[in-house]
C-alpha cells in the first residue's frame, strides 16, 4: 500500500474536436489540449504544474478531478482505474479529490449562505449527520475566518476571504488531494501571501497531496516539492523543484525562468543571462511536427522537425553538484544541456 | 527603423529634453458620489513624470493607481465624478479643462495603453486603418500618407510583415502582436507621455518580457515619459526608474525604484516586499503576510490609512489613529519621501528584517 502512489496517470490525452468552416466547408479539427501525460504522486506530496495559457495545465487539472472525460489514457486513484468512471461511480473519488478555482467570484452560488455552501458536500456524502452546524464552524475556523459568520453571502466577504471559503468547501469532506487551479492568481498581492500560508499550514495539518497549477514561478517554487513544466499539452522537463530551478535542462524551462520577472532583482539579485524567446505560443489546434517548441527554440535543428523527443531521464543529474539532486529528472530535449543561474542570484562582491 | 524615429524625434516639442516634467499631479482627489456614499478613490495625491525616465505607480486593486492615471487623459464621467487639486500635462492645467481641450492633447502629449488588447481595439476596423485614423485626427495628411505612417509604426514595434498585418483585423493578431499594435497606436503621434495601465498583466510570460522590453525601447528612441501601472512589484523591480507606492488612494512612498524595492521605509512597501515568493529562493518557512485586508473606499481608516494593518503602529501610538502623515523627506535617504509617523523607519524595517 505503502509503495502505491495517491495518483499515477499514463498517457493521458485530452483532446476536444470542433467543426470548422473553411471556405465553403465545414473541417473537422481538433484542439490537443493535453497529449501524453505521465506522472505519478506520492501521499502528501505537492506537484506543480507550470506552463503559459494554452499548455493544458488547467485541462490536466480538470481530467484529475474527473470534471472531463480524457480521450485516452489512464488515470489511477490509489490504484484504482477511475479514467471512465461513471457519474455515480465516482462519487467515492469525489470525496478524495477535492479542486480549489482561481476565481473566488465565480466559484461560490451568490444565492447561497456560507453555510449552505459548506453543508452541501456534507449531506451529498452524508458526513457529520446532524451535526452539520457543528462541522461548518469548525471548517470556517479552521481557515481562518469567523464561525458567526454562517449565514453570511458570498458578497459579504472580500475576496481573499471567498478563497477561504472555496478552501474550507474543498476541505469539508476530509480529501486526500487537491487540485488547486491558480488558488492566488486573482487575488490581492498583500493577500496571496495570508492564503499561501493558509495552504501550506493545512497541508502539514492534513497531511494533504496537492497538484498546483500555477504561473508564478516564486509561488511555486515555495509551495511545491516536485515542478512539471508543460508546453503544448505536453510535459517538457519534470523533477524535484531544484532540479528545475537551479539546474533546467529543457530550453523552453531556461526561458521561462529567465523571462519571468523576479521580486529577487529588488533585493539585489542579477541575472546572468537574459534569454528572450521570439513570437507567441502555436496554436494547440495544428502544433508543430516533432519538438512542439522547436518554432521558438534557438537550438533546432532538422531533427527537432522530424522526431519527437520523448521524456527521458537526465543524463546530467547527480554531476558535479554533490549529490543534491536526488529523484527523478527528465526532460524532453534532443539537445539538453544544463544552464544554471537563469533565475537572479545574489552576487556576493 | 532608427529614420523613423528620428524624424519623430525632430517633431517632438522645441526645448524638451530628458528629466523635464510632462505631468505634474498636485494635490489631486479623485471621488464618486454614489448611493452607499462618497468613494474617495484618490486622496491628495501628488507626483511628477519626467521625460526620458519610468514611473511605476504601484498599488492593489482598489488603490487608485488607474483612477488617477485616467482623469490626466479625462476619461472620467466629469458629472460623476469630483476631481480636486491639479493636472498639469506638459504646462497646461486640466482639471476642469474641457473635453475639446482632452481631445487636443489625448495622442498628441499623453497617450494610454491599457491592460486587455483584445477590448480596447475596434473588432471591426483593420489595424493600420486604427492607427492611420489616430494619425490624421491630428495631421492633415492623405489616407495614404497616414498608411504608411501606419505600417512604419507597426515595423517599428517589431510586428513582422507589417503592410501585410496592417490590413488584418484584430483577431487575426496573437496576444502580444494585439499588444504591440496597442503600442504603435499609443506612440503614433509621438507623445510626451505614455500611460501603461497593467500591459502586460493579460499576457503570458515570455510574451511579457517582449512587451516590457518593447517599452523600454520605445521610452529609448522616443525619449518619452511612461508611466507604468502594475500591481507586480517583480515587473517594477525589472524596467523601472521610479516608483510611487500608493495604498488606499494615497501615495504612501516614492523614490528611485531599485532604492525603494531594496530598502523600503514605509511599513506597506516593506510588508509586501516581504510577502513576496522568489524563484530563486528555497525557503519553505511561512510567508511574512501583511494582516487584514485593503479597507473601503467609502469609510477609510482615521489618520494613516494602513494603521489597522501595520505592525509597527504601536510604536508610534495615537499619531498613526489620529492624524494623517504627511509627505516629509524619509530620514538618513537622499531623493525619498514618504508619509509615515516612524521616527526611523529605515532603521526600524531592518531590525525587523533582522529579526525575522
Amino acid at each position: 500500500m505503502s509503495d502505491q502512489p495517491l495518483l499515477k496517470v499514463t498517457d493521458l490525452v485530452r483532446h476536444f474536436p470542433f467543426k470548422e468552416v473553411q471556405g465553403l466547408r465545414m473541417m473537422k479539427a481538433t484542439v490537443q489540449a493535453v497529449d501524453g501525460l505521465s506522472f505519478s504522486l506520492g501521499h502528501g506530496q505537492t506537484l506543480g504544474l507550470v506552463g503559459e495559457s494554452g499548455c493544458g495545465k488547467s485541462t490536466t487539472a480538470r481530467l484529475l478531478t474527473r470534471l472531463d472525460e480524457p480521450t485516452s489514457g489512464k488515470i489511477e486513484f490509489q490504484g484504482r482505474d477511475i479514467t471512465h468512471l461513471k457519474e455515480s461511480e465516482l462519487r467515492g473519488i469525489r470525496r478524495d479529490v477535492q479542486m480549489i478555482f482561481q476565481d473566488p467570484y465565480s466559484s461560490l452560488n451568490p444565492r447561497h449562505t456560507v453555510g449552505s455552501i459548506l453543508t452541501t458536500p456534507l449531506k451529498v456524502h452524508g458526513l457529520h449527520q446532524g451535526k452539520e452546524k457543528a462541522r461548518v464552524q469548525e471548517l470556517l475556523e479552521l481557515v481562518g475566518l469567523n464561525p458567526e459568520h454562517i449565514n453570511r453571502y458570498p458578497s459579504e466577504f472580500s475576496g481573499g476571504q471567498r478563497q477561504r471559503i472555496g478552501i474550507a468547501r474543498a476541505l469539508a469532506v476530509e480529501p486526500k488531494l487537491i487540485i488547486a487551479d491558480e488558488p492566488v492568481s486573482a487575488l490581492d498581492v498583500s493577500i496571496q501571501a495570508q492564503v499561501m500560508n493558509l495552504l501550506g499550514r493545512l497541508r502539514n495539518e492534513l497531511d494533504l497531496a496537492f497538484i498546483f497549477v500555477a504561473h508564478d514561478l516564486g509561488v511555486v517554487r515555495h509551495f511545491c516539492d516536485q515542478v512539471a513544466v508543460m508546453y503544448l499539452g505536453k510535459i517538457v522537463e519534470y523533477g524535484d523543484k531544484r532540479q528545475i530551478y537551479d539546474l533546467p535542462e529543457h530550453p523552453y524551462t531556461q526561458a521561462l525562468l529567465s523571462a519571468a520577472p523576479d521580486i529577487a532583482v529588488a533585493r539585489g539579485a542579477q541575472r546572468a543571462e537574459r534569454i528572450r524567446l521570439v513570437g507567441d505560443v502555436p496554436s494547440p489546434i495544428s502544433p508543430p511536427s516533432g519538438c512542439r517548441f522547436r518554432t521558438r527554440c534557438w537550438k533546432a535543428q532538422d531533427i527537432c522537425a522530424e522526431q519527437e523527443p520523448p521524456l527521458v531521464p537526465s543524463t546530467a543529474t547527480d554531476a558535479g553538484r554533490g549529490g543534491r539532486e536526488k529523484g527523478l529528472h527528465l526532460q524532453a530535449c534532443h539537445f539538453p544541456e544544463v544552464k544554471p543561474a537563469l533565475v537572479p542570484e545574489i552576487v556576493s562582491a | 527603423m532608427t529614420a523613423t524615429a528620428e524624424q519623430f524625434t525632430t517633431t517632438m516639442g522645441e526645448a524638451s529634453q530628458a528629466g523635464d516634467v510632462v505631468l505634474d499631479v498636485d494635490d489631486l482627489s479623485i471621488a464618486f458620489p454614489t448611493e452607499e456614499g462618497l468613494v474617495r478613490a484618490v486622496s491628495n495625491l501628488t507626483y511628477q513624470a519626467r521625460l526620458g525616465r519610468t514611473l511605476a505607480i504601484v498599488g492593489e486593486s482598489g488603490s487608485g493607481k488607474s483612477v488617477s492615471s485616467m482623469a490626466v487623459l479625462g476619461l472620467h464621467n466629469p458629472k460623476r465624478t469630483q476631481i480636486t487639486g491639479s493636472i498639469k500635462l506638459d504646462g497646461q492645467e486640466l482639471v476642469g479643462a474641457s473635453q475639446a481641450t482632452f481631445q487636443k492633447l489625448r495622442s498628441t502629449t499623453a497617450a494610454m495603453v491599457f491592460q486587455d488588447p483584445q477590448s480596447s481595439l475596434h473588432p471591426f476596423h483593420k489595424v493600420g486603418r486604427q492607427i492611420a485614423e489616430a494619425y490624421r485626427a491630428h495631421h492633415s495628411v492623405s489616407k495614404a500618407v497616414a498608411q504608411k505612417r501606419a505600417v512604419e509604426m507597426l515595423d517599428l514595434v517589431g510586428i513582422p510583415t507589417p503592410a501585410r498585418r496592417a490590413l488584418q483585423f484584430p483577431h487575426e493578431f496573437s496576444g502580444g502582436m494585439r499588444q504591440r499594435a496597442m503600442i504603435a497606436l499609443g506612440l503614433v503621434n509621438d507623445p510626451k507621455l505614455l500611460i501603461a495601465d497593467e500591459p502586460t498583466t493579460a499576457l503570458d510570460v515570455t510574451v511579457q518580457a517582449q512587451i516590457l522590453d518593447l517599452i523600454n525601447d520605445m521610452q529609448k528612441e522616443f525619449g518619452s515619459a511612461v508611466i507604468l501601472i502594475t500591481h507586480d512589484l517583480a515587473v517594477v523591480a525589472e524596467t523601472a526608474d521610479d516608483i510611487l507606492v500608493m495604498y488606499a488612494g494615497r501615495g504612501v512612498e516614492k523614490g528611485d525604484a531599485k532604492e525603494v524595492l531594496s530598502q523600503p521605509s514605509h511599513p506597506y512597501t516593506h510588508g509586501l516586499l516581504q510577502s513576496i515568493p522568489s524563484a530563486s529562493d528555497d525557503a519553505t518557512a511561512e510567508l511574512k503576510a501583511i494582516r487584514g485586508a485593503p479597507p473601503s473606499l467609502l469609510n477609510l481608516p482615521s489618520g494613516c490609512s494602513f494603521h489597522p494593518r501595520c505592525d509597527f503602529q504601536k510604536l508610534v501610538g495615537a499619531a498613526c489613529i489620529d492624524t494623517l502623515p504627511e509627505w516629509r523627506p524619509t530620514p538618513g535617504l537622499t531623493g525619498r519621501e514618504l508619509r509615515c509617523h516612524l521616527e526611523d523607519p529605515v532603521a526600524t524595517l531592518q531590525n525587523d528584517e533582522g529579526a525575522k
